[in-house]
């Protein structure tokens, strides 16, 4: 048994056989693909690779590395504590799609996808994995596109630019091993950076590759649309780390401040956008634009630090996407709800827009919420090595601030309205559902979403316990 | 590679394109597809071994019958409306020539960085993938974007086989040549009898 066939190989067969499902339960495979990735979340924790197991008379050892047509899939011990936290969010995002009803095809689709994102950390020689993270971004298009609906210009455009992504990397990868041998030749060097900018561009959705983003999360799914602008993106940034680990020269170039400019934009500017947003699709899309800034700054820092903050960063924020992807998934309207229609729905969804401000709230970093730890280390190292792009992401911050203050007083006029007995005549209340509070499962979820929120600002020691394990994947960057 | 053939191919190359681009039924672009696809398989020979170089022509031409099928699948009257690309042949000619200007200016740069590539090579590679990307900037259409794609990764694929031979990397090309085909078949059936 090696460890690529238990985290690739099986999950892809798994998803494969659950495409194919179509009995009457169809919470079943949601069900079985959730069990069984808590169970490999498990196995990642517990189990040591490499090393002789007994069990009984049965010696068992999971082997490190599966050779594949000539290369090599790696999943060494040093991955194990990313392994587990993908698998465990790869769960928590498989559960909540009982409330969130993505489509029957969300589960087998996300858990091949998410074979294939491993499959991209693992393979050897790393650059590979451009061409693994491309396919698994083509195999979330059918269901990021809704039941009866034409495919809009986000979803070309973000079939397009993941294909775009995939020459500029490899280009780049075999350029880069000119540069490093003879690190002098500085035409050389920029031509590589330049290739590396614009493949990481693309992938990541960095400005101004973005327009995708906000467009997608006006047309899509909003539970689809968030897997899709957390996993790629995780997956993506730690991509782009295995590059500074491994080349020495990338390391010892100054491509700090350009990054930390370039994060602190993307912060600025999906605020901004956000606060003047009216649908909440596309509010969710320039948030995720925020998000990625605050990773780019997190890469920038270099070093431990910056390593350390990513992973910080990325737990907080898939938390709190979730609890936004699956309240917004709650509302009737969905990603076209504007703040008038949360005027109409808070008599009726209470429970669910608390979530979702408290959501919107903790990927703005308020303090005490999951976000706000990872936010401070970035702002905090980015303060003293580039004032003027810890204030533009801070700016940004703010807008997304005033986004969530713009919802909260949405949510709150339809009370005034209601002490003042005039609610149905200023905005017709959405009855087309009984309210969210006689519904035990959006129960669970607001104290589960509170938990985890609350729970990651509060106690950080708990929940970001496991970030100096995963930074110590990079050992170069770390050291 | 025998400079009359690879001369040849080149020329043939320019004309099949070409064609492609003014042609607006989308049978014939597809036949030019396929055609392009055998044209890249021989600019590849140049630097892979024949049954590797193959590859790229089988899952090329899969790729071509996958969005054929579709084509065929759907109703007439959507094939045509949907079809939003520009149909000026002198604004097309225009476009097409400017690729050849660029290929041609960027191929020699190219060949500069590294000895292991052949001039006519990049030129080929360079040439598709700006077709490739005429086709994708030109249209919102999900038929001409698939295509697009298509065409820009051929083009790529015969530059990067002159650095790497990996049949992993070959494999993997060749399943997103796939993907993308499918994910377009998919992309085009969808909403079908929908107005948008």
């Amino acid at each position: 048994m090696s460890s690529p066939l238990l985290w690739i190989l099986s999950p892809a067969l798994l998803g494969v056989g659950l495409l194919f499902y179509r009995g009457k339960y169809q919470w079943l495979p949601t069900l079985i693909a959730g069990i069984a990735s808590l169970l490999l979340a498990w196995i990642a924790w517990q189990l040591p690779i490499g090393v002789v197991m007994r069990l009984g008379t049965l010696n068992l050892e999971i082997s490190p590395s599966l050779v594949v047509l000539g290369r090599s899939f790696t999943l060494s011990r040093a991955h194990m504590p990313l392994l587990t936290l993908l698998y465990l969010f790869q769960a928590l995002w498989l559960f909540g799609g009982y409330l969130a009803r993505p489509g029957v095809l969300f589960t087998p689709l996300t858990l091949i996808c998410l074979a294939l994102l491993v499959a991209a950390l693992a393979v050897q020689p790393f650059l590979y994995a451009a061409l693994l993270i491309c396919m698994a971004a083509l195999l979330l298009i059918p269901v990021l596109l809704r039941e009866k609906a034409k495919p809009g210009l986000g979803l070309q455009r973000y079939l397009q630019f993941q294909v775009f992504a995939v020459p500029f990397i490899l280009f780049t990868g075999w350029i880069l091993s000119g540069v490093e041998a003879n690190p002098s030749n500085t035409m050389l060097v920029l031509r590589a950076s330049m290739l590396l900018a614009l493949g990481f561009g693309f992938l990541l959705a960095l400005f101004p590759f973005h327009s995708w983003i906000p467009l997608l999360g006006g047309e899509s799914h909003p539970y689809v649309f968030g897997y899709t602008v957390f996993f790629l993106p995780a997956t993506g940034m730690i991509f782009a780390l295995s590059f500074f680990d491994r080349y020495a020269w990338l390391r010892d170039a100054d491509f700090n401040a350009p990054l930390l400019l370039a994060g602190g934009l993307m912060a600025l500017l999906g605020g901004l956008w956000a606060a003047h947003e009216r649908q909440l699709g596309r509010m969710f899309g320039y948030a995720a634009v925020l998000l990625s800034g605050y990773c780019v700054q997190a890469i920038g820092l270099g070093g431990a630090a910056g390593v350390q903050a990513l992973f910080a960063l990325l737990i907080g924020q898939g938390l709190a996407v979730w609890a936004w992807a699956t309240a917004l998934s709650r509302l009737p309207q969905q990603e076209a709800t504007t703040p008038e229609g949360l005027t109409a729905q808070a008599t009726s969804q209470p429970l669910t827009i608390a979530v979702l401000l408290l959501a919107l709230g903790s990927l703005a970093g308020l303090p005490l919420l999951g976000v706000f730890h990872g936010r401070l280390a970035v702002l905090d190292e980015t303060m003293v090595q580039a004032p003027w792009a810890a204030l533009a992401a801070l700016a940004g911050s703010l807008g997304l601030l005033a986004a969530a203050y713009r919802l909260l007083a949405a949510t709150l006029a339809a009370q005034g309205q209601r002490a003042k007995g005039w609610v149905e005549e200023a905005q017709p209340a959405d009855n087309s559902k009984a309210s969210d509070l006689q519904h035990i499962y959006i129960w669970g979820f607001a104290a589960f979403s509170a938990i985890l929120l609350f729970g990651s600002g509060l106690f950080p020691q708990l929940f970001l316990s496991a970030v100096p394990e995963l930074a110590a994947l990079f050992s170069q960057l770390v050291r | 590679m025998n400079a009359f053939v690879l001369g040849f191919s080149l020329a043939l190359l320019a004309i099949v394109c070409l064609a492609q681009l003014l042609t607006l039924d989308w049978r014939w672009r597809l036949g030019y597809l396929s055609a392009i696809y055998l044209l890249a398989f021989v600019l590849i020979t140049a630097s892979w071994p024949l049954e590797l170089a193959a590859v790229k022509l089988v899952s090329g031409w899969m790729a071509t019958a996958v969005l054929g099928l579709t084509q065929l699948n759907k109703p007439e009257s959507e094939v045509s409306d949907a079809d939003d690309f520009p149909q000026s042949l002198l604004f097309l000619s225009m476009a097409a020539g400017l690729v050849i200007v660029l290929a041609s200016g960027a191929a020699p740069a190219m060949v500069a960085w590294a000895r292991q590539f052949d001039p006519g090579v990049v030129w080929g590679g360079l040439f598709l993938i700006g077709m490739g990307l005429l086709h994708v900037g030109l249209s919102s259409n999900v038929f001409n974007n698939g295509l697009g794609l298509l065409i820009l990764l051929a083009g790529f694929e015969v530059i990067y086989a002159g650095v790497e031979t990996s049949i992993l990397v070959a494999g993997l090309l060749a399943l997103l040549t796939l993907g993308i085909s499918l994910v377009s078949a998919f992309l085009m059936q969808a909403g079908e009898g929908q107005r948008p």
